[in-house]
């Protein structure tokens, strides 16, 4: 049962409908029942592993809020520093344990289960190579729908209570729902407890409003994923699966074609996440910020699936690059490359780290070790180079807050995050460096006007109107959004004809130009199968 | 030195570019980034002999100059 079927839709429905018509303060049980319902319906066998982290998680939980409030009442009363030092040292000791144990367990299990075919797979590898015998046994183990996002969502909770951020849950069915909340499950966000977990205990009344406003951002999500991404969809599937008949030019428009494709395609599934939850009142995390209107591509990965950009970043990037051993690390780079220098070589072995992390999060692959290897090495060599680049603006006269020159950077940065697509999207990581020499090896500009890449690939010449019509729909609605404009408010503050015309035409858009129907089977969210 | 003249010192050589005296949301509006308060907190930890530790990386302890001087003072205190 995924997001876009008539099973959910039926859900749904009957879920909205005794959510409201149950007195407030029961309403939470709604959303936990549908929650476990639509997981069941999903991924049955493999419900074990969701509970395992939920409780897990729920008693680490519970126990570091026990020694946090001990700590409390200890200090409270203690007047001695000396004393009061050492009880806090050792309070932390034992919460480390607490911490570090809620960690291994679920981690290793998330790693078990996505991780230990590919690790036996590149053992054998190996062992292949320096001519040993033996074979560790192929594992194809199924996962679990949607582990990579409540297993982060879970771990940061317990890492966020071991760091005194909130109290810990008491109740251990409302906590389940935090961890299985139905809408976020198959492809995020990766929401954050203070964030989400009080909108969905507390019940909401109905508001018009908002349910509104949901329904739009359903429809709005609907368009961007059946009109827009399904069409690209299907030139970037065809490049990408078919590389070796591709060359030159056709890999930079497919990398770049699967750069929309899969923006259209996240994004559009996080306003359908998004728009879902507010029908019951509850508002998601953004996971999107205009990302293409970056300007480098440290601020690309502050804008693209941000959720998982701040899970890293305050869970691997911050501990990691302010452990003790990076501080003595950068102490002793510091001796022997000079300050400056020096010092940004613990920061940048962090950052390479959490990319990694990142990029082996999309999947249990060496393309996906490469994808982060590529972001942390554009990332890092551009903070180096900055005082270089600032000095041939300078020496060029370019005014940096110019719109030519944000133009060129938001440009430069589409490039790069599309070099790296190459990585992310191709079959292997073999295929992916195929394709990136090709890409540059080959000139072949006369694909564009000979019709041997833009019609055999199997969209006709109205598909392309519409994603033409589509991008520019998407870089106008961009454009608002980035000067402050909510256009669902503007949308909203309209007379009454108006705002149906509109309704009208998004639901028109969707109907007469989406990519759907009986003989037509649309492709799963992208972000599904990470 | 004062503690709030000796952080301005530092966050100017970190970010010349930002005008430290107005700006109260230098987290929230995204003005210093990741790789900005891991320099800085390894400055402030180096400068004025403490631990900022990962717990206290808190928005509301870095938004402006005064909260960094709050933050530093209280942990000069706890030490």
């Amino acid at each position: 049962m995924g997001l876009v079927s008539f099973e959910f839709a039926a859900l749904l429905t009957v879920l909205l409908l005794v959510y409201y018509l149950l007195p407030v303060r029961h309403r939470w049980r709604v959303l936990l029942v549908g929650s476990y319902l639509f997981y069941l319906a999903n991924s049955a066998g493999m419900t074990v592993f969701l509970l395992v982290t939920t409780v897990t998680t729920f008693c680490a939980g519970r126990r570091l809020g026990r020694i946090n409030e001990e700590t409390r009442n200890y200090l409270a009363a203690s007047q001695g520093k000396g004393a009061r030092k050492e009880y806090k040292q050792s309070q932390q000791r034992r919460k480390r344990r607490v911490v570090l144990a809620a960690v291994l367990c679920n981690i290793g299990l998330l790693v078990a289960l996505k991780y230990t075919g590919f690790l036996f797979e590149s053992a054998n590898a190996l062992l292949q190579a320096i001519g040993i015998g033996g074979r560790l046994p192929d594992i194809g183990w199924l996962l679990p729908l949607g582990i990579s996002f409540y297993t982060l969502q879970a771990v940061g909770y317990v890492i966020d209570i071991y760091r005194g951020k909130y109290e810990p849950d008491q109740n251990l069915a409302q906590y389940m729902l935090f961890v299985s909340f139905f809408p976020q499950m198959i492809q995020g966000p990766i929401s954050r407890h203070d964030q989400l977990a009080h909108q969905l205990y507390e019940g909401h009344v109905f508001d018009y409003r908002r349910v509104t406003t949901g329904a739009q951002l359903v429809l709005w999500g609907l368009i961007k994923k059946f009109v827009l991404a399904e069409r690209l969809a299907v030139v970037a599937n065809g490049v990408f699966d078919n590389y070796l008949n591709y060359a030159g030019l056709s890999m930079l428009i497919g990398a770049a074609v699967y750069g929309v494709q899969v923006y259209a395609d996240f994004s559009g599934g996080m306003d359908l996440v998004g728009g879902i939850a507010q029908l019951f009142g509850i508002e998601i995390t953004e996971n999107f910020a205009r990302p293409y209107f970056a300007r480098s591509l440290e601020e690309f990965w502050r804008r693209w699936h941000i959720t998982l950009g701040a899970w890293m970043r305050d869970y691997v990037f911050y501990p990691v690059s302010l452990s003790k051993t990076f501080a003595r690390l950068g102490k002793r780079t510091k001796t022997y490359f000079g300050a400056q220098t020096g010092k940004r070589i613990p920061t940048f072995l962090a950052m390479f780290l959490t990319f990694l992390l990142v990029g082996v999060w999309h999947g249990a692959e060496w393309k996906y070790v490469a994808y982060g290897i590529w972001n942390a090495s554009i990332i890092s060599s551009s903070i180096l180079l900055q005082p270089v680049y600032g000095r041939l603006a300078d020496a060029c006269h370019i005014k940096r807050e110019s719109p030519l020159w944000r133009l060129i950077c938001m440009v430069r940065t589409f490039c790069l995050v599309s070099l790296g697509r190459f990585f992310a999207r191709g079959t292997s990581l073999h295929a992916a460096l195929v394709m990136l020499k090709s890409a540059f090896t080959v000139w072949n500009p006369e694909v564009l006007t000979n019709g041997t890449f833009l019609f055999p690939i199997g969209l006709l010449l109205q598909d392309w109107l519409v994603i033409l019509f589509m991008v520019l729909l998407l870089l106008a609605v961009g454009l608002w959004q980035e000067r402050g404009i909510c256009l669902r408010e503007v949308i909203a503050g309209q007379r009454l004809p108006v705002r149906w015309a509109v309704y009208v035409a998004g639901v028109l858009l969707l109907v007469l130009f989406g990519m759907y129907g009986p003989d037509y089977e649309a492709a799963s969210f992208v972000y599904q199968q990470f | 030195m004062e503690i709030r003249e000796e952080i301005m010192e530092i966050l100017q050589e970190l970010r010349s570019d930002v005008d430290f005296e107005r700006e109260q949301a230098l987290i929230d509006d995204s003005v210093l980034d990741s790789f900005d308060i891991v320099s800085l907190v390894g400055e402030l930890n180096d400068h004025f002999d403490i631990e900022i530790n990962v717990e206290e990386l808190l928005p509301e302890n870095f938004n402006s100059v005064e909260a960094m001087v709050r933050l530093i003072q209280k942990i000069q205190e706890e030490e």
